[in-house]
């Protein structure tokens, strides 16, 4: 970093953008070459010498009594070395999840090991699966919520708000509209399935747990405990080298890492215990399903004037997540009730942005029609209702972008031309994004190398890059001259990744470390370029005293004059740090009126972070998170069989995540109007407000509400011709 | 133990000798899978123990351009074979819907993309397998692989493999692919992380590179 107003000495700070040479640029993912060559390990990879694979056999219904499992044809069967027995005769299947788990089978291959899942025989009662929301409802439901004395399916029931006051402000209002929303769960999906490898170590050695975690610093005291492998957390070392994906799914080692953690134990042998895809839909967690009434007031310039929401949240066995109401938007009088209606099914876990989602359909969806019921530009009302000046900068540039200022349609939905009909939505997000404490050690070697390392893990999200970058920038060295070191509990702790709080917290602490190091070299370098610590300028592998600019010397000149490693250790430091972000969607559809088809032509997404460490991996988050959100829109749906309680969407051709044929033209745009010196994470906000343009820009083409989602054809042509 | 920093299959290791492989035949096989349905079934095996169809087979399969031997089954796939069963381990291709559904465990045979999860091991003999690792290696990238990295056509990269064999055998069958007919040849390969718009770019950037004169590898 050449910046003459980020001189060491005093607090670090990113410095001026204008000087940044290796930060807010395309740098290339360190990890790139490994991933593009098959030769990153993942959990799923990893072999061990005589290591055991374990297979799961899960009950195929949500609720049972078990009245007797024989394990002995599949202990008897070659190959299998262990069967552990997950129920005991006699105990109770509660869900469809992790419940549902009867026994797992360790076997010297793979296939050995499904072949002991299939001998096992199983005598089970099933009962009444309960695996619909409305069956939960009537009050002759088997209860499934777990709480002492319910007596009711519909938990943690809460209403804020005046009631009356809100009602009358809606019949006050200019406008008035109303809506009924229906959401299914969502999966994951992560392509790598929740597991583990656990290797317990041989006498006197340590343990180790390969996990595909967010939160490789919790794993060694996680698998410590007594049901787990039973020793010091000092004794277990975890490491996640890469992971194929979590999005909020993978926190802790959960049943299929105890398990593991158990037959580990028993056998003395490495175990591999990855979840099928089958296992992984039923028991790896999901987004709650959603269902709003929402009424929503106006006066006659588009002004808010009240909301009345009633949102239940369908989280499973879970509680489900819903951020409230109104969602994004200022509403002066507002009664929300919310509660969580139970089933016998898989409980919610986090997913990337939590609720909000499902908040941001609902009230993006009355905020729209609200626009149409009073002949207004749907952007305008949006601005109007808006209070950021972020979210307004994005509006204007992002409808331009989309194309909105030359739309036919802008106050009034357009009518279908041979059958197709071109419409334009819109959706806003804003995500408050985590920074907590968070440690990182840079080491330099007198050889001139360089390491930076601290326990965070890369989810995909290019983390592992900027542990190398921050350091870079800061000495005036390129990317490759650093290694990141990543992805171990026995590196300086950081944060598990949940709320996008990865880059809030280790950036801050990976830039004081670098400092540190900066200071640390400076006072060295004292005696030979006779600056005092403050006085450099660190840039293309060379540092010069600031007033002289040819007293110089090169990178491998200053790490000479090191006798042994140098290392300096840096926390999280919240000046560098500011959780507050914003962002824009639009979507262009072309809907095909006679088949119901919805084709997204474009989507645009703004999106602003602070500094924007790596610009290339910044854009292909706000990518993915519009992908995932058409992909939410368009596609995806959690089915069960409602009479039997088979989960029949636990596959990927059953259950449709967005392929290279769905997608769009795409545009990322990064708010570079966003000038804070701060840096914090943004993987949430992108994935909230996608679904909610494509269903407004479906209105915007030819008037059909999509209240429903995903938006299939079936759905689609019930908007347009009313239930059929 | 092999440095556990990097987990990678450990050539010298020791694997377990495979004990003899086997398989459920017949009736009481078949019972005893399908023991757990809906209702109060008894399902109980017709013999004490399931009844088992044994047989290995010795294969050499040429992978990568080497003569590989691999002791497997008739059933095993190509997938299981090449990530189990051949040593060292070829771990690039992956596991991901195990049915032919997202193209994550994609590699060559014969110069034809291929799902690995839904070809048997037995049905590649005298073919030429080439997986992910036989385009190039982190040194030496393949022109698409090379690609990839540059565009950012990745993000967690589990798909990534996947993605690269596709695109190579996009590129030699159809080298003037336009976009529509890149996302027609990439259809058969999923990404959750939504890398889509980048390995169109990394598609293209590849495309581009041989067009000027860069060479076909
Ligand atoms: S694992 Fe073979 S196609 Fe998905
Ligand atoms: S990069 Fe994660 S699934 Fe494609």
């Amino acid at each position: 970093m050449s910046s003459k107003g980020n001189t060491s000495g005093a607090d670090p700070s990113w410095g001026k953008r204008s000087d940044l040479e290796v930060l807010n640029r395309d740098i290339r993912r360190v990890d790139g070459p490994d991933k593009a060559t098959g030769r990153a390990v993942y959990t799923h990879d990893v072999r061990l010498p005589n290591m055991l694979h374990a297979a799961v056999l899960m009950h195929p219904v949500p609720r049972a009594d078990i009245r007797t499992m024989d394990i002995s044809a599949a202990e008897a069967l070659p190959g299998v070395v262990y069967v552990l027995r997950v129920k005991e005769d006699g105990k109770d299947v509660q869900y469809s999840g992790d419940d549902a788990v009867l026994a797992v089978v360790a076997a010297e291959s793979p296939e050995a090991a499904m072949d002991g899942v299939r001998a096992i025989v199983v005598d089970a009662e099933n009962k009444e699966p309960v695996v619909s929301t409305e069956r939960a409802k009537e009050p002759d439901a088997p209860l499934v919520a777990r709480r002492r004395r319910a007596t009711s399916n519909i938990t943690s029931r809460r209403a804020r708000g005046e009631e009356d006051a809100v009602k009358a402000a809606l019949e006050a209002s200019a406008a008035m509209v109303e809506m009924e929303i229906e959401i299914p769960v969502q999966h994951h999906v992560c392509l790598e399935p929740h597991g583990h490898v656990v290797d317990p170590g041989g006498e006197g050695e340590n343990a180790t747990v390969y996990a595909s975690t967010q939160a490789v610093s919790g794993m060694s005291g996680a698998f410590a405990g007594k049901g787990m492998l039973n020793r010091k957390a000092s004794e277990i070392r975890a490491l996640t080298p890469h992971m194929g994906g979590g999005f909020g799914a993978k926190f802790g080692p959960g049943l299929e890492g105890r398990l593991a953690a158990q037959i580990a134990r028993a056998t003395g042998r490495p175990v591999h215990l990855v979840l099928s895809r089958s296992n992984e839909f039923t028991m790896g967690g999901n987004r709650s399903g959603s269902k709003q009434s929402l009424k929503l007031g106006a006066d006659k310039t588009g002004k808010f004037t009240a909301i009345h929401v009633v949102a239940e949240r369908h989280g499973g066995f879970g509680g489900g997540a819903f951020p409230g109401a109104p969602y994004r938007y200022a509403v002066p009088s507002v009664f929300v009730d919310t509660m969580s209606v139970k089933t016998a099914t898989d409980s919610s876990r986090a997913m990337r942005a939590p609720g909000h989602p499902q908040a941001s359909f609902g009230m993006e969806s009355v905020v729209d029609q609200i626009a149409y019921a009073l002949k207004m530009d749907p952007v305008d009302v949006r601005k109007k209702n808006l209070t950021a000046d972020t979210h307004h900068r994005q509006l204007d540039r992002v409808a331009q972008e989309i194309g909105w200022n030359d739309h036919p349609n802008r106050t009034a939905p357009g009518t279908p031309k041979n059958g197709r009909a071109v419409g334009i939505g819109f959706g806003v997000a804003g995500w408050s994004p985590g920074g907590r404490d968070c440690q990182c050690d840079v080491t330099v070697h007198p050889d001139g190398s360089v390491i930076s390392a601290t326990a965070t893990q890369d989810l995909g999200t290019g983390a592992r890059t900027y542990v190398a970058a921050i350091v870079a920038e800061e000495l005036g060295l390129t990317v490759d001259q650093v290694t990141p070191r990543i992805g171990d509990s026995d590196l300086p702790p950081s944060v598990a990744s949940g709320g996008s709080v990865t880059t809030g917290s280790s950036a801050p602490a990976i830039k004081d470390a670098a400092h540190k190091m900066r200071e640390a070299l400076e006072a060295k370098l004292e005696p030979v370029l006779q600056a005092p610590v403050g006085g450099y300028i660190w840039t293309g592998g060379r540092v010069h005293s600031e007033e002289d600019p040819t007293n110089s010397l090169a990178w491998t000149e200053v790490c000479a004059l090191l006798r042994d490693p140098l290392q300096v250790s840096g926390r999280f430091q919240k000046s560098l740090y500011e959780g507050r972000i914003h962002g824009v969607q639009a979507a262009k559809v072309e809907v095909d009126t006679m088949t119901g088809r919805v084709k997204v032509l474009k989507m645009v997404a703004m999106q602003d972070q602070g500094l924007p460490l790596n610009r290339m991996a910044l854009r292909s988050q706000i990518n993915g998170g519009m992908i995932q959100a058409l992909s939410y829109g368009l596609l995806e749906r959690r089915v069960f069989d409602e009479s039997d309680g088979y989960l029949l969407s636990d596959n990927l051709d059953l259950y449709k995540i967005a392929g290279a044929q769905e997608m769009p033209e795409m545009v990322a745009i990064i708010d570079d109007e966003d000038e804070r010196d701060s840096v914090c994470g943004m993987a949430e906000a992108p994935i909230i407000p996608g679904q909610s343009a494509i269903a407004n820009a479906i209105y915007n083409a030819c008037g059909a509400r999509l209240t429903r989602m995903p938006f299939t054809p079936d759905n689609v042509l019930e908007a347009i011709h009313g239930e059929v | 133990m092999a440095d556990p920093q990097d987990p990678r299959p450990d050539k010298d290791a020791k694997v377990p000798a495979l004990s003899r492989r086997s398989f459920l035949k017949g009736a009481g096989g078949v019972a005893a899978a399908t023991g757990v349905l809906q209702g109060a079934v008894q399902a109980t095996p017709q013999e004490g123990r399931a009844a088992t169809l044994s047989g290995t087979v010795e294969l050499e399969l040429t992978i990568n351009g080497q003569a590989k031997k691999v002791t497997c089954e008739p059933r095993t796939t190509l997938l299981s074979a090449l990530r189990d069963r051949v040593e060292p381990a070829l771990t690039g291709a992956k596991p991901v819907c195990d049915m032919g559904s997202c193209g994550a465990c994609t590699v060559m045979v014969d110069g034809k993309p291929t799902y690995s999860c839904l070809t048997l091991a037995v049905q590649c003999k005298g073919k030429e397998v080439t997986t992910v690792e036989g385009f190039g290696t982190p040194e030496n990238m393949s022109d698409v692989q090379e690609a990839f990295c540059a565009k950012d056509g990745m993000m967690c990269g589990f798909c990534t493999p996947g993605f690269v064999v596709a695109t190579h055998a996009c590129l030699d069958r159809n080298p003037d692919a336009d976009l529509d007919e890149i996302k027609f040849e990439l259809s058969g390969n999923l990404c959750r992380c939504g890398t889509y718009p980048h390995v169109f770019d990394a598609v293209q950037a590849a495309q581009a590179a041989r067009k000027a004169g860069g060479q076909d590898r």
